[in-house]
């Protein structure tokens, strides 16, 4: 241990062959991954986001939601995701190609978004919540959001979906 | 113990002191480490409140609501950033540099330059910052400053933390001692990962969930190699220095040193359990987390052994310095069982996006590191600033604050995520209270270690090369 060219190459060596064999090889599997029909002949998804939401996703960010909500729903054998109506299905590596930045979050103070759109309230609804939550919802109040950017944000929230089949993850029917 | 009677083969303890030389080496480092030192705890002082604000909105969403400015996820990434960008390295650029100079008998004739990129590093991380607090932040947590920070962080980083390896390539008679390695390794293995985590996630992005797998290998390294390595590394140096006696089962070294350093990056996919990434990743993660039990077992074995005989554990309580050691030793072995344990499928199933994960994070981070960091800094201090500590009632004030703080913000993140994860509709905000008493306690131990500190920093008098005794 006392040869400093020795030490440094077992140490690059450590974080090389670490960064090959996870994230080189994960970027050969998953790398050419492409939107895909849910059935023959059909659209492809995940479908693009509308501009609206594009917009909406900048919002998002700004304002760190990723900090309290996640966006990925695991499968019903890894934890209760789907039980509890996050999502119909799994998440899979497919459903995220579009993004630019991929925004799975690791913490859920509140309720996971993968497939909110399904579930969501009307874009009246969800401003006014946004805006002002209820008493006894542990979510912060929004208001000094613009119209503007509240609609965004809104868009954005519809636009989060799950619940067409994937090559990897059939939607039971 | 002069030179000549200095045994031939590694003594499991770092060499002696005393000499004219020493007090020479100090002398040449001291400008650059109290330039960090200063710095490091400022930020400290800066995460503090901005975490003691994000643990109240946690419980309180409407605490200063109607500023953008303080929404709950900006506070929270700032807070998390200043407390590892701010405190976190530019304490350990000081105190890794200090042990790499006294062990090396390192004379720092271009201090200037690593005071340039500590200031390089503070400027940019302070634009950084700003800009997160202003909205623009990524999403990836210690990766969502601004890219454009990355570059300027990475060279300020190699002027600020390359000595270390200088100092080392240039030691004289090949000695070298355990917390050689694990600085140098650090040192070498930092910069790489985090140009390669900045590439894949912020500048050419990889598709989809790729990202999630490069940020989470980047925190894994961050955690384990740098606050974890470094964290040993001084552990290392000051328990057998203070103790005056070898580590026990020194051999063993080495191994815990190239586990850690193999099996850390491979646990990363094990923050994604369940998640959209292939299976086969997620139980390689499973299984080198698992694995990382083994350093753990090794720094086990090298530091009860040394601290279990001859009143070890006692003459520590006595030792300001070797108290926090001591909790942050402590700290280290319970994080790494914690890691181990909680990492396979079944316990993450339920702990999952919980606070679990948060308090497994503040307990290295905290625990570990920042406690180790708190007890060099009450060993080197005096040395360089030739002056004593302003206030007794001030350490006493700041190590009981930082240790009881540790205490409920561990112990309320661990308790309520488990609670979260098993009774999903029990309310949480009992936890989030005691979290915010913990921020509050952590607060005031690090008002009261900065006003020491720079009251001794303020009063110091220029030590001088020769007539030092150690």
């Amino acid at each position: 241990m006392k040869n400093l060219n020795l030490l440094l190459a077992g140490v690059f060596f450590c974080v090389a062959s670490v960064w090959t064999g996870l994230l080189v090889t994960a970027q050969v599997q998953l790398g050419s991954l492409g939107r895909a029909p849910a059935e023959e002949g059909g659209p492809l998804f995940p479908a693009r986001e509308p501009g609206l939401a594009i917009q909406g996703r900048a919002v998002y960010l700004d304002l760190g939601c990723v900090a309290c909500h996640t966006q990925q729903v695991r499968p019903a054998g890894q934890g209760s995701d789907i039980a509890r109506g996050y999502g119909v299905r799994p998440s899979v590596a497919r459903d995220y190609v579009l993004q630019p930045q991929v925004l799975l979050g690791q913490r859920r103070v509140g309720p996971d978004l993968a497939n909110y759109g399904a579930r969501a309230k009307s874009d009246a609804e969800l401003a006014a919540f946004l805006a002002a939550p209820a008493a006894g919802v542990n979510h912060p109040p929004y208001a000094f959001l613009t119209a503007e950017r509240s609609a965004a944000l809104v868009a954005y929230l519809k636009s989060l979906r799950q619940d067409y089949s994937s090559p990897e993850a059939k939607l039971k029917q | 113990m002069s030179q000549e009677n200095r045994p031939a083969r590694p003594s499991g303890r770092p060499p002696e002191s005393g000499f004219a030389r020493l007090t020479r080496t100090e002398s040449s480092l001291r400008g650059p480490f109290l330039c960090f030192f200063a710095s490091a705890v400022l930020w400290l002082v800066v995460s503090s409140v901005l975490a003691l604000v994000a643990a109240v909105k946690l419980h309180r969403p409407d605490f200063l609501g109607a500023c953008e400015l303080t929404t709950y996820g900006r506070v929270v990434a700032a807070a998390r950033d200043t407390f590892v960008y701010g405190w976190g390295f530019n304490a350990l650029f000081a105190v890794n540099f200090w042990i790499m100079a006294q062990l090396g008998r390192f004379e720092f004739r271009n201090g200037w330059l690593a005071t340039l990129g500590g200031a390089t590093w503070n400027l940019a991380l302070t634009y950084g910052v700003v800009q997160v607090v202003r909205g623009q932040l990524g999403g990836f947590a210690l990766l969502d400053l601004p890219r454009e920070v990355g570059p300027v962080l990475l060279l300020a980083f190699l002027l600020s933390a390359l000595w270390s390896v200088v100092a080392y390539a240039r030691r004289p008679g090949g000695q070298h001692f355990v917390s050689q390695w694990y600085i140098v390794g650090a040192t070498f293995a930092l910069p790489l990962v985090f140009l390669l985590a900045q590439l894949m996630v912020l500048w050419f992005p990889t598709v989809g969930t790729v990202q999630a797998l490069a940020h989470a290998w980047f925190v894994q390294n961050l955690l384990f190699l740098w606050f974890g390595a470094s964290a040993l590394a001084a552990a290392y140096y000051f328990v057998p220095k203070i103790l005056g006696r070898p580590l026990g089962h020194y051999y063993l070294a080495p191994v815990g040193f190239w586990t850690l350093f193999l099996f850390a990056g491979l646990g990363a996919p094990a923050a994604l359990l369940g998640g959209p990434i292939p299976i086969w990743l997620q139980s390689v993660g499973v299984v080198a987390s698992v694995l990382g039990i083994v350093p753990v077992v090794v720094l086990a074995i090298n530091f009860f052994s040394t601290l279990s005989v001859d009143g070890g554990w006692g003459r520590s309580w006595n030792s300001t310095t070797l108290r926090f050691v001591a909790v942050g030793i402590v700290s280290f072995l319970l994080f790494g069982i914690l890691a181990a344990v909680f990492s396979t499928r079944d316990l993450s199933a339920t702990l999952a996006f919980t606070s679990f994960a948060e308090g497994q994070v503040q307990l290295l981070t905290y625990g570990a590191s920042t406690m180790i960091l708190f007890g060099a800094s009450y060993f080197i201090l005096p040395r360089l600033t030739g002056s004593l500590w302003p206030s007794t009632a001030l350490v006493h004030v700041h190590f009981w604050s930082a240790f009881l703080g540790l205490l409920l913000a561990v112990g309320a993140a661990l308790a309520g995520g488990w609670q979260a994860g098993h009774q999903p509709s029990a309310p949480s905000t009992p936890w989030a209270l005691v979290g915010s008493v913990a921020a509050f306690l952590l607060l005031v131990g690090h008002v009261a270690f900065a006003l020491n500190a720079f009251g001794m920093i303020l009063s110091s008098t220029t030590p001088t090369s020769d007539g030092r005794s150690d």
